[in-house]
């Protein structure tokens, strides 16, 4: 009870800050867009871009701790089930029902592995690190269960945020082909235009994506966002679906 | 056999052990860090070492570093490491430990294929080099110009040479004939230009040798 009041009087005091902030974010916005000219402007720009880098910083933050909290928590316990699955199999007769049992759990088991490691996978930007932006998207491409056709013409040394934001696209782009489309065929393009990245990933599936629906395109339009980008799709019903993506990189 | 193992999570350290076990193995020690794997290896001189890559004390990767300090003092000493995920970096500091005999690199989600991971366990102890298929696919999709030249069923063969099957499970695995298998097989070798082909172990090595060559892009 004590506990819950205290609670209370926390969000009281809190409360009236969040909106300051938030207040504030709004006359900084506002500054920027209206500010009269020269050093005021320039100023207010920065402020934004400043915040968009922590606030892209603070993603990379998170996104390494749920791929290490996977890694050393779920994936662990579905590896000793494995193993455990494994052993119970090699005790029961050959063509028994115990025995078609543990080979359906050990199946499933088998999916759930694979998906996890999909999962971290679009998390752990280590092979973007190790091998650079064309490599990471070769081997992503080449797991994508729709065929894709890759034609990237982006320049090796992308401010490395970039380059994050831009693996980070196509491996949520391409993921939602994979689940959601229904294609037969994909293609993703990449190139650089007056300092932006312009990428165009297309699929000739049953279109009608829509981010509002809770794919994963939401959080791709969140990201695309903080990066300063724009994202726009097109995906009559019927398909084919054509996603833009342009990142500022100067 | 005789196993010493590494392992810092409880659970998939006592899986391990379960496993090595049921296959008839001896488990000298289970440990959870690199200096008592360190320590225990020195002491017993297993047949087999068998840790993880990453465990807590010192760096991120200090099993694999104590692996490396292993084999280097005892370059006959069998090692097979387990991944969380794949470090092709790792795989090759690895391979060039011992000539690259007698050394393993796997992901940690094979050991759920508990048959399949005692198999590898034993031909890593019986001097075997054994590398995850991810590995290798990474190695195989680096190496671009004279990969290119291969059919795709040709590098399809390469893959599964590289990881160290047989001409008789890439037939099986692939649904060919014996004799198909060695065609490709050959046409491969000449494509690439290896040495004249071998058998067995060496040739996972001549492939593995070959791949690496190339370098990262």
């Amino acid at each position: 009870m004590q506990d819950r009041q205290q609670l209370r009087v926390l969000l009281l005091v809190a409360a009236p800050w969040t909106v300051t902030a938030w207040a504030g974010a709004r006359a900084a916005l506002t500054r920027t867009v209206l500010g009269p000219r020269g050093t005021e402007l320039g100023e207010g720009l920065a402020d934004v871009a400043t915040t968009r880098a922590r606030l892209v910083g603070a993603f990379e933050t998170e996104r390494a701790r749920i791929e290490r909290d996977l890694h050393d928590g779920a994936q662990q316990r579905l590896v000793a089930l494995g193993v455990s699955l494994g052993l119970a199999r090699l005790d029961v007769a050959d063509g028994s029902a115990p025995a078609a049992r543990l080979d359906d759990a050990r199946e499933q088991l088998g999916l759930a592995l694979g998906e996890l490691r999909d999962l971290v996978r679009g998390l752990d930007p280590r092979m973007l690190t190790d091998h650079g932006l064309a490599a990471a998207v070769t081997d992503r491409t080449r797991r994508c269960p729709v065929p894709v056709r890759a034609d990237l013409q982006l320049p090796d040394r992308l401010p490395p945020q970039v380059a994050t934001t831009v693996y980070f696209v196509l491996t949520e782009a391409l993921t939602n082909i994979a689940r959601h489309s229904g294609a037969r065929s994909a293609s993703v393009s990449g190139r650089t235009h007056a300092d932006q990245v312009i990428l165009e990933i297309r699929d000739d599936g049953r279109g009608g994506a829509d981010p509002a629906t809770g794919s994963g395109l939401d959080g791709l339009a969140e990201r695309v966002e903080l990066a300063g980008g724009r994202f726009r799709l097109s995906s009559p019903a019927g398909g084919p679906t054509l996603l833009r993506v342009e990142l500022p990189c100067g | 056999m005789r196993v010493t193992v590494a392992e810092d999570a409880v659970l998939m350290r006592e899986g391990l052990v379960a496993l090595l076990e049921r296959f008839g193995h001896t488990v000298l020690a289970a440990v959870g860090d690199a200096p008592a794997l360190l320590g225990a290896v020195r002491r017993d001189r297993p047949d087999l070492v068998l840790t993880d890559v990453r465990m807590p004390a010192g760096d991120s990767d200090s099993g694999l570093r104590a692996a490396i300090t292993l084999r280097t003092e005892d370059p006959a000493l069998p090692v097979l490491v387990l991944s969380q995920y794949v470090q092709p970096v790792a795989a090759e500091a690895l391979l060039d430990t011992g000539g690259g005999t007698g050394v393993g690199y796997l992901l940690k989600d094979r050991v759920a294929d508990v048959t399949g991971f005692a198999a590898a366990a034993a031909q890593v102890a019986g001097g075997g080099t054994v590398l995850d298929p991810e590995v290798v696919h990474r190695l195989v999709g680096r190496r671009r110009d004279p990969v290119a030249r291969l059919s795709p069923r040709e590098r399809e063969v390469l893959d599964l040479m590289a990881q160290g099957r047989s001409n008789g499970e890439i037939a099986e695995a692939l649904v060919l004939s014996g004799a198909a298998v060695g065609k490709h097989v050959r046409s491969v070798f000449t494509k690439l230009d290896l040495p004249a082909e071998t058998g067995g172990h060496r040739r996972v090595l001549a492939v593995l040798a070959w791949l690496r060559s190339g370098g990262p892009e």
